[in-house]
């Protein structure tokens, strides 16, 4: 088991968003979590990130284990650079300031000086060629499925062996999102463990092998995903019936 | 035309001292959206800092001038980056972390700013200081138009302090950093970067040339009191946002903007009437374009 996340609570001030969640991530898996707006996806993805305050979700019991050790203590850089587990956050939150070319390079931040790191730029280049046409440009500049690129790039470039996506497919057209979904589906080919954070429930379990319905902070569902896309009250609360 | 050129020499090494502070105001609040209103006295210790070091190297040490200045710069670089520090460490960061509103962190510069200034009054007195001569100054008067070694010094420390700014802020990844947590605090730490170290760097980087613009200015205007930094630095401020606040271009440029309008001024009219004169300036500069020279207007992004 790479990660698990065992029973765990958290709280935003006041408000609990997180009620005792179970579940676990094996290495080399795609596993996606689905809900509705508010179920508690992002929220589980920013306590695995460890974000600071005073985004961070403050938690109350439970625990989050990477590899075998828990990782509650640990500062989010730390996360990024010695357990090489790296989040694409939902509204890809890219530097729109900065151009392509430097979004990919600050990613490289916290990366060992005798990093290989051409040879990833490249890797990159190769799977999003329309980042190198516009390698140069503002980030800003960039249409939607383009930026999405650029965030799931830029996550790359930190060398990361795990990849937590949020709402990877928010906003984009049909086409951009098959095409980016079948570009996620040849990094897991290559090794790369996900965790998929989606509305699109239908999308989500036809790219990754296992899944968790969520609802309200709560686990009311699990299994393969052939499982739950074959299970009625999935079908008929999150994928159109 | 003698009268011309001599009269931008004197603007340049007068911008010289507000481009330089103007810079860490506007690197600070590149970063952080924070006016750092203690800037201008973190000058002053910075005069200070100087001062007591001159003085050590010259008087108890012996040293010959030339080595005592090249001593002197390192040493009011690091010491006055420390203030800037530790600043930020015991007055700025905490809030920070509590989540407090901008206001709060404003209102605590300015606090420090006082503090600074009165700490200094109560520990060195209100007598003024006199700032030892490092090294002799030589005038060369070239077809009429007079200028220093201690002038050319200034104007180059000043473009230099620019390019090194410029270059880190563009070329480098620490420089890269501190444009992206200008842009989306948020997503920095999720890339590996600790954010607390690009903010220190920040302060270190913007008190330490504050600390430089003091040691130039205590050897241009050898004359040291505790409210020296007040003024100043109120200038400074607004010539980093007349240039536009968080650009450094816009720093610089501001900077000699507001020297040159000041020594213009002056030579044409009563000086009682410069900063009535250079502020009205700024002022519909401003009112043409509200977000300084180079600014941009912020879309706010969700």
């Amino acid at each position: 088991m790479l990660l698990s996340i065992e029973n765990l609570c958290v709280k935003y001030g006041n408000i609990q968003p997180l009620h005792g969640i179970t579940f676990h991530v094996n290495e080399g898996e795609i596993v996606t979590l689905i809900g509705a707006n508010g179920a508690g996806k992002t929220t589980i993805l920013y306590s695995i990130a460890r974000l600071p305050p005073p985004e961070a979700p403050r938690v109350i019991s439970g625990d989050i284990v990477f590899q075998g050790q828990s990782i509650l203590q640990t500062t989010p850089s730390d996360v990024v650079k010695n357990l090489h587990l790296a989040l694409s956050p939902e509204g890809r939150r890219i530097f729109g300031n900065l151009t392509v070319w430097e979004n990919l390079k600050l990613a490289t931040y916290a990366r060992a000086k005798e990093a290989d790191l051409g040879k990833e730029y490249d890797y990159v280049f190769t799977l999003f060629p329309r980042l190198k046409e516009r390698r140069n440009q503002r980030s800003e500049s960039l249409s939607g499925g383009e930026q999405q690129m650029l965030a799931v790039g830029r996550a790359l470039m930190t060398g990361c062996k795990t990849l937590l996506l949020d709402e990877p497919s928010m906003g984009l057209a049909p086409v951009l999102k098959y095409e980016l979904f079948r570009k996620l589906k040849q990094l897991n080919e290559e090794g790369m463990t996900i965790l998929l954070v989606e509305q699109n429930a239908n999308l989500a379990l036809h790219l990754a092998h296992r899944g968790y319905v969520l609802d309200t902070g709560t686990i009311v569902a699990a299994g393969t995903s052939a499982e739950l896309l074959g299970n009625p009250e999935v079908k008929k609360a999150y994928l159109g019936g | 035309m003698e009268n011309l050129v001599q009269n931008i020499i004197n603007a340049l090494q007068w911008g010289s001292f507000y481009a330089l502070i103007a810079l860490g105001y506007t690197l600070v609040y590149g970063v952080l959206t924070l006016i750092n209103f203690a800037h201008g006295d973190v000058f002053m210790v910075g005069a200070y800092i100087a001062f007591f070091s001159a003085t050590f190297l010259l008087t108890t040490l012996g040293l010959p001038g030339w080595i005592a200045l090249a001593l002197c710069i390192p040493v009011t670089m690091i010491l006055t980056a420390m203030v800037g520090v530790t600043l930020e460490r015991i007055a700025y960061r905490p809030l920070r972390n509590k989540g407090a509103h901008r206001l709060y962190v404003v209102i605590t510069a300015l606090m420090c700013g006082l503090i600074l200034e009165h700490a200094n009054l109560a520990i060195f007195g209100a007598s003024r200081k006199a700032f030892p001569q490092l090294i002799a100054e030589h005038v060369y008067t070239i077809g009429g138009v007079t200028f220093t070694n201690l002038k050319i010094a200034v104007i180059a420390t000043a473009f230099l302090a620019f390019l090194f700014l410029h270059w880190m802020v563009t070329r480098t990844r620490v420089g890269m950093a501190m444009r992206a947590i200008s842009y989306d605090k948020f997503a920095v730490p999720l890339l590996g970067i600790p954010l607390d170290r690009i903010i220190v760097v920040t302060f270190i980087l913007g008190s330490g040339f504050a600390g430089l613009a003091g040691l130039l200015f205590a050897m241009s205007y050898p004359v040291l009191e505790p409210y020296m930094g007040a003024l100043i630095g109120w200038k400074a401020f607004i010539a980093a946002v007349v240039g536009g606040i968080g650009d450094i271009r816009g720093a610089f440029l501001g900077g000699f903007l507001l020297g040159a309008v000041e020594i213009m001024v002056v030579a044409f009219f009563p000086s009682t009437f410069r900063d009535l004169i250079a502020f009205t300036v700024l002022l519909l500069i401003l009112t043409w374009k509200p977000t300084g020279l180079f600014g941009i207007a912020k879309t706010t992004k969700i």
